[in-house]
């Protein structure tokens, strides 16, 4: 019975990473990622070790979504800016 | 196990299972909504187990994610603005979600606080508690608006 919210934080990560795992759009990815991040540090929690779940709520929840989200923006963008202007194909 | 993280496991249930399902599904808009109410949620969550294991030092954590929730679903209104659609399939359960979260802060900050050590603790659980509604409206609020279209006003920012 005292491992019932490690269960339960178990089963929570588990659902988030799957659901990360088959979600196609980037944008949807990123905030169920976030979610996900937010899963692990509550597991982090449950198990007792604060200090790992600080550096996941920094990096989990905020970080990693936020890089996805600011490449997708870049790559939509991309194509709309060149359209106009002579083209010259930028890689990267 | 004792009560507090009992409490915790009826909130991981009822409260964070149903939010990651609305974060799963729909449109970017209730995607979003859901995202910010499992953040108090699990804002909650970290501030029982608090208690639950006799720890004071665990309420860093609710902390530092009553600060980051709100930043972050901020933020992301910002990126997502030209893809948030202009409403929610279900309006009325977005808001009564977004409610229900905030109603719960209340009958979890006041037993905390009278269950941490009285002083700095205290003031400490207060403020995660007022962060926790504050942040929750300004991200109604921000949400609850009508998009910006990304060439129609200037973003000043």
């Amino acid at each position: 019975m005292a491992e019932l919210p490690v269960l339960i934080g178990l089963l929570l990560a588990t659902a988030a990473g799957t659901a990360a795992a088959l979600s196609r759009e980037p944008v949807h990815q990123a905030l169920v990622l976030s979610v996900l991040g937010l899963a692990l540090a509550l597991l982090f929690t449950l198990l007792q070790a604060p200090d790992v779940a600080l550096s996941q709520l920094a990096v989990g929840t905020v970080l990693t979504p936020l890089m996805v989200l600011l490449s997708v923006r870049k790559v939509r963008r991309r194509p709309r800016e060149e359209s106009p202007a002579d083209g010259r194909g930028e890689e990267g | 196990m004792n009560g507090w993280l009992a409490a915790a496991c009826l909130l991981l249930v009822l409260g964070l299972g149903p939010a990651l399902c609305g974060a799963v599904v729909g449109p970017v808009r209730s995607r979003l909504l859901a995202q910010n109410v499992a953040t108090v949620l699990a804002a909650l969550v970290l501030l029982l187990a608090s208690p639950g294991y006799d720890r004071p030092a665990y309420l860093d954590t609710a902390l530092v994610l009553a600060v980051l929730g709100p930043a972050g679903t901020l933020v992301y209104e910002r990126l997502l603005a030209e893809d948030l659609p202009r409403g929610t399939p279900w309006p009325g359960l977005a808001r009564g979600a977004s409610w229900a979260s905030v109603a719960v802060v209340p009958p979890v900050v006041v037993p905390v606080c009278f269950a941490v050590a009285p002083g700095r603790t205290t003031v400490k659980v207060l403020v995660i508690g007022a962060l926790l509604v504050a942040g929750s409206a300004v991200c109604g609020r921000a949400l609850a608006k009508a998009p910006r279209t990304a060439a129609g006003e200037g973003s000043g920012g």
